[in-house]
């Protein structure tokens, strides 16, 4: 797994991210699986100082990025300045442990 | 639809409650609104509990039916009902729909949850198991972290302050110290919170922009109410209060899907139908009751619940219209900034509240001459909201 799987209505072309069974737009039920493309803008972010339970850390900034073909996706990222509107690049990395096992996610840099 | 009337209203304090188990919490609170109500041997056909999670904070489920058992309410129907944090509205809305329907006279709706079982860590997680498993659970995301992107996008979008949201938070803690039943009874000051070079002490980053004092704290507690119909409660001589106004709206699961982040469309929603049911406006409100678990909450809730215009409720705060003796005043209780937040028991707790201030029972937090109240549950970070008219008969 390189990247996320997000979703394209083949109807109105409306793009999905999670997954749904009825397009968020139209109802359709039709769906292309697309991948995110290009650069990441950030659209908001935070950063978590009190994380739950089994991530030990502080610090931890996360935030919800739009990339150019249109999929938004909340993820971790990885720079030392953070401001919004900036452009950062996509990753896949294990971002937690959850029963033992590492779990990969979207991380940005 | 018949009338529904409150009859009854119970709360036990929110706090650390160690010595009490969730089932105790939940029949002392039910007992208290059986007794407020004065229903004695009257049967009640229902049982409604609001509770979130305590599956994960306590390791037992079915706490309706022992709820039941505690009360020798048997052999009266019982469910749980979860709707995360508004579960406790859920719970009596399917109250109001029994009684509503005619299908039951009397209904117990109680709501709770007992937090503190589990150490913080433990318990930021139970919470953000409410996030989508995929799209935000597996990064490590806290409900303060999504109300920390929501705040940095309004704050940005409508001018607001960190003083503005310090207002509130100062407003709500003067409220809580009028409760007895509050969890936290503290006087903040400005200077202590926000002002101070060294006020980073008191109050440290929580989640970005958001800090300690503007989150709610983690609580046990319940309240609850009894529902009847209008003849049973004036049979009770406890006719005092009806619920003019039920509606619930849900929106998309996370938050980035939604085209406009900063648009809680499910409170717009909510609150329309509530007050259209109820044949009120905003305008006809005394006092409101709005889920202020972060202070950027109480600020967004009251313009999508067309109390203020957006971006008008910062000013409003800076006025003092907000606190008791003023225009609207938002969460006398203290809110659940100083009442607590036991996730279960907030829907319930904010409408015991409204009864209260209804009834002219409020005491030294009491809202003079309060006839129409609002509550606003929130669910989520905004994807199941309910809201909540009630009328003084």
């Amino acid at each position: 797994m390189s990247t996320i799987t997000a979703y394209k209505c083949t109807n109105c072309g409306q793009v999905m991210y999670p997954h749904h069974l009825r397009c968020l737009n139209c109802n359709e039920r039709e769906f292309e699986e697309i991948e995110p493309e290009g650069k990441a803008k950030l659209l908001t972010y935070t950063i978590i100082n009190e994380l739950p339970w089994g991530i030990d850390e502080r610090g931890r900034i996360l935030g919800v990025v739009e990339f150019e073909n249109g999929v938004r996706a909340l993820g971790l990222i990885k720079a030392d300045k953070v401001k919004l509107g900036m452009k950062l690049s996509a990753s896949m990395e294990p971002v937690r442990v959850i029963g033992g096992e590492e779990v990969l996610g979207l991380t940005y840099s | 639809m018949r009338p529904v009337v409150i009859a009854g209203v119970g709360m036990i304090p929110f706090e650390r409650r160690d010595e009490d188990s969730l089932v105790d919490m939940l029949s002392m609170a039910g007992l208290e609104a059986m007794d407020d109500a004065g229903i004695g041997e009257h049967p009640i056909d229902a049982v409604y509990v609001g509770n979130m999670a305590s599956g994960l904070f306590n390791r037992q489920v079915s706490v309706a039916s022992s709820v039941v058992d505690r009360l020798n309410l048997m052999p009266a129907a019982a469910d749980r009902v979860e709707n995360g944090p508004a579960s406790g509205g859920s719970a009596v809305k399917n109250g109001f729909l029994a009684v509503a329907s005619g299908y039951c006279d009397a209904v117990l709706v109680i709501g709770g949850e007992k937090m503190r079982e589990v150490i913080g860590p433990r318990a930021t997680d139970v919470v953000a198991c409410m996030t989508h498993p995929l799209a935000e659970y597996i990064y490590g995301v806290t409900l303060p972290g999504l109300a920390g992107m929501f705040a940095q996008l309004y704050m940005e979008k409508y001018g607001i302050t960190r003083e503005h949201l310090a207002l509130v938070s100062i407003k709500n803690q003067d409220n809580g110290i009028l409760n007895p039943n509050a969890h936290i009874h503290m006087k903040i000051t400005m200077e202590g919170i926000l002002t101070h070079p060294q006020s980073h002490i008191n109050n440290p980053v929580v989640a970005e922009p958001l800090h300690l004092y503007d989150c709610c704290p983690v609580s046990d507690g319940a309240a609850a109410v009894l529902l009847t119909t209008e003849e049973l409660a004036a049979s009770l001589g406890k006719a005092a209060v009806e619920i003019a106004g039920v509606a619930q709206a849900t929106d998309t699961h996370t938050l980035q899907e939604r085209s406009d982040p900063t648009d809680l469309k499910a409170v717009t929603i909510a609150s329309q139908k509530a007050f259209s049911m109820a044949g009120m406006e905003p305008g006809d409100i005394d006092v409101a009751e709005l889920h202020d678990a972060f202070t950027i909450l109480e600020i967004a809730e009251s313009e999508h619940a067309g109390f203020f215009a957006k971006g008008e409720a910062a000013s409003a705060i800076k006025a003092g219209e907000t606190r008791i003796g003023g225009k609207l005043p938002i969460n006398p209780s203290g809110g659940l900034k100083a009442r607590g937040h036991p996730v279960g028991a907030t829907g319930v707790a904010q409408i015991v509240e409204l009864v209260w201030q209804l009834r002219g029972e409020a005491g030294e937090r009491q809202v003079e001459g309060a006839a129409n109240g609002f509550s606003l549950n929130f669910g989520g970070f905004g994807n199941n909201v309910l809201a909540f008219v009630l009328r003084r008969r």
